[in-house]
């Protein structure tokens, strides 16, 4: 079934209001994506989630959208305190997916006759794939609901890192209104020995290159200077996260239908956010969100060690620091201006991230005068994108930008394109040294199983919802 | 014809499977999630495991008893090599698991699965038997 578009610009689209839907959508693409995404499902996906009850605003898709369960990924929605719904499956199964961006005082010459140990050190001190983990971290339950309820303060309070890290953390690594009592026997015993893991698939730890500089005054802010030493961590709330969304996605499917909620697709299943399941979700989630927050706050700790060892140096000299760290899967309160009023509403990020504007009282006081830092992955080939929030994200897409490139080759495909290559020699001629768990996510992986990231920040920067400050190449990249 | 087949979902996979017996077709969907999970065929059917879940339907009992035993494996690093689905109706299940525990020097896995999902879920009655389709998440 094909989906309506009309165009409004050279990068947004509207999907105009008609049958069950209750709000426009709106997309932001340029036309070669928008003629991609009219052959996929993800505009059908954009249309039924302008359906649910008390949405506000458009239903909303990134340029890096696509075909996700029930809510698009690359897809923002804003809902009514009082009138609207929360629902598990705008925020995805990987609660607080997110990236951290850590900054080095070294340089690439510092660092590139050591690259290779490097990539060894944090292969072994950072677990990845599956059933791997830290021997040394163990964990009981009563100790697990600490860190469901602190996030990453309690990896601080453990000797993980430093109080200054919590600065710079979206929500100060703590997300409110954590309930452990709400958390099922099954989804602590997932997380119990996930804590501190990578995981695999798309997720990753690397070791950057800041390549290029866009804007010199934010860089300057962000600490960020051309051949400087940056790391990113990519990963989630692990098998607690996954649980959590599972539960309450089957909580939800009998709380839809017990207040009438009319549903397009089982997975946008939804209550009311004032219905004790709303609200009981959102305690959850919070929980699933600060498990993802100190499982980076550790992967942080055992980088800055690797970086240690393998280099001889101390920690002062390093001064490995916390740029930023945002979620890519979230759902939050949040007030905002719309249509000239002031509204308290529930904003679902499900693969976008928050991208607040400089002087905003949520976007830290250090990089208060550039806007809150964005964290732009792209893909293990090619460079990630460090950008800032701006004014037009905070009055278009409710504080919201991208969060990534997006895939464009299913697995079957990208492992069909590289059947017969060297993967790792293809990327070693690149100056990119891998280190991965698993040989199917090393070729799942490649980088035309993606889409250019480059063309998924220009469209944000057009449209002006997103500034680039820096963009960043990969020297080492861990994968699970 | 018991079978099944993967499906391609451009960021994730799926199961497409078909059973004589709704038995036969849930047996189909775990051999299907184990083939996603690893292509190991060195798993000894050394430990059974007790399994029993409910739904509300036909698709969330194939969403449940699919979770199970991800949560077999992530929990308990069990590993299944068989499944023996003992008795099956719309909304219950019970089957025994035969398997080991996950060996990182023998056992090679390919892929993480975060979940099962209900999205395009199906569960049909068709001439010749059973036929659903379920996609997980990656």
């Amino acid at each position: 079934m094909s989906v309506k578009v009309q165009q409004i610009d050279a990068c947004r689209w509207r999907i105009p209001r008609e049958g069950a839907m209750r709000t426009d959508g709106l997309v932001f693409a340029d036309r070669a994506m928008m003629a991609v995404l009219q052959k996929e499902k993800a505009l059908e996906q954009v249309r039924n989630v302008a359906t649910l009850p008390g949405i506000v605003g458009p239903s909303i898709a990134m340029p890096d959208i696509h075909w996700g369960y029930g809510f698009p990924i690359g897809g923002v929605a804003a809902f009514d305190a009082e009138q609207g719904v929360v629902s598990p499956g705008g925020v995805g199964y990987d609660i607080n997916c997110g990236v951290r961006l850590l900054r080095t005082e070294l340089t690439v010459g510092e660092v590139r006759p050591w690259i290779e140990k490097l990539a060894d050190e944090l292969f072994r001190n950072v677990p990845s794939g599956i059933g791997s983990h830290r021997r040394d971290l163990k964990l009981s339950v009563a100790e697990e609901r600490k860190v469901l309820t602190k996030g990453a303060r309690w990896a601080v309070e453990n000797g993980f890192g430093r109080a200054e890290d919590l600065e710079h953390i979206e929500e100060k690594g703590t997300l409110a209104g954590a309930d452990p009592e709400v958390i099922s026997d099954r989804a602590l015993e997932r997380g119990r020995n996930q804590l501190g893991t990578l995981g695999s698939g798309n997720h990753f730890l690397e070791v950057d290159l800041v390549e290029e500089i866009g804007d010199q005054q934010a860089a300057n802010v962000l600490g960020l200077f051309p051949g400087q030493i940056t790391v990113t961590i990519h990963t989630g709330s692990r098998g607690l996260g996954y649980q959590v969304c599972d539960d309450y996605l089957r909580m939800m499917l009998h709380a839809a239908s017990k207040y009438g909620i009319e549903l397009p697709d089982r997975q946008l299943c939804c209550a009311p956010l004032n219905s004790p399941e709303g609200k009981q979700y959102l305690a959850a989630m919070a929980c699933a969100a600060n498990f993802a927050f100190a499982n980076r706050q550790l992967i942080t700790a055992w980088v800055r060690e690797s970086f240690e060892r393998v280099l001889g140096k101390s920690p002062d000299e390093l001064r490995i620091s916390t740029v930023y760290d945002v979620c890519h899967n979230i759902a939050k309160m949040e007030t905002h201006q719309f249509e000239g009023q002031t509204r308290r509403l529930c904003v679902h990020r499900k693969g976008a991230t928050r991208a607040f504007p400089p002087g905003h009282a949520d976007t830290p006081e250090l990089y208060r005068s550039v806007g809150q830092p964005v964290l732009i992955p792209g893909d293990m080939g090619r460079y990630s994108y460090v950008l800032v929030g701006t004014q037009g994200a905070f009055e278009e897409t409710f504080g919201s930008t991208c969060h990534g490139a997006g895939r464009v080759l299913s697995r079957h495909a990208a492992k069909k394109l590289a059947r017969g290559r060297n993967i790792e020699a293809e990327l070693a001629a690149r100056g990119i040294i891998i280190r991965a768990s698993s040989r199917a996510t090393l070729a799942e992986e490649i980088s035309e199983s993606y889409k250019d990231v480059l063309d998924v920040v220009n469209v944000v920067e057009q449209a002006g919802i997103g500034k680039i400050v820096a963009r960043l190449r990969p020297l080492a990249v861990i994968k699970g | 014809m018991n079978s099944f087949r993967l499906l391609e979902h451009t960021a994730d996979m799926g199961i497409a499977a078909e059973g004589e017996t709704l038995a036969a077709l849930f047996q189909q969907a775990a051999l299907g999630l184990r083939q996603i999970i690893t292509a190991c065929t060195d798993i000894q059917p050394s430990q059974e495991i007790l399994v029993e879940v409910q739904g509300q339907d036909r698709e969330e009992l194939l969403v449940n008893w699919l979770s199970e035993l991800l949560f077999l494996l992530e929990s308990r690093q069990f590993l299944p090599a068989a499944f023996e689905i003992d008795s099956v109706t719309d909304y219950q299940l019970r089957a025994r698991v035969r398997g080991e525990t996950l060996d990182a020097d023998r056992h090679y896995l390919e892929r993480e699965i975060k979940a099962v999902t209900y999205h395009q879920i199906k569960v049909e009655e068709t001439a010749s038997g059973w036929r659903a389709q379920v996609f997980v998440d990656l």
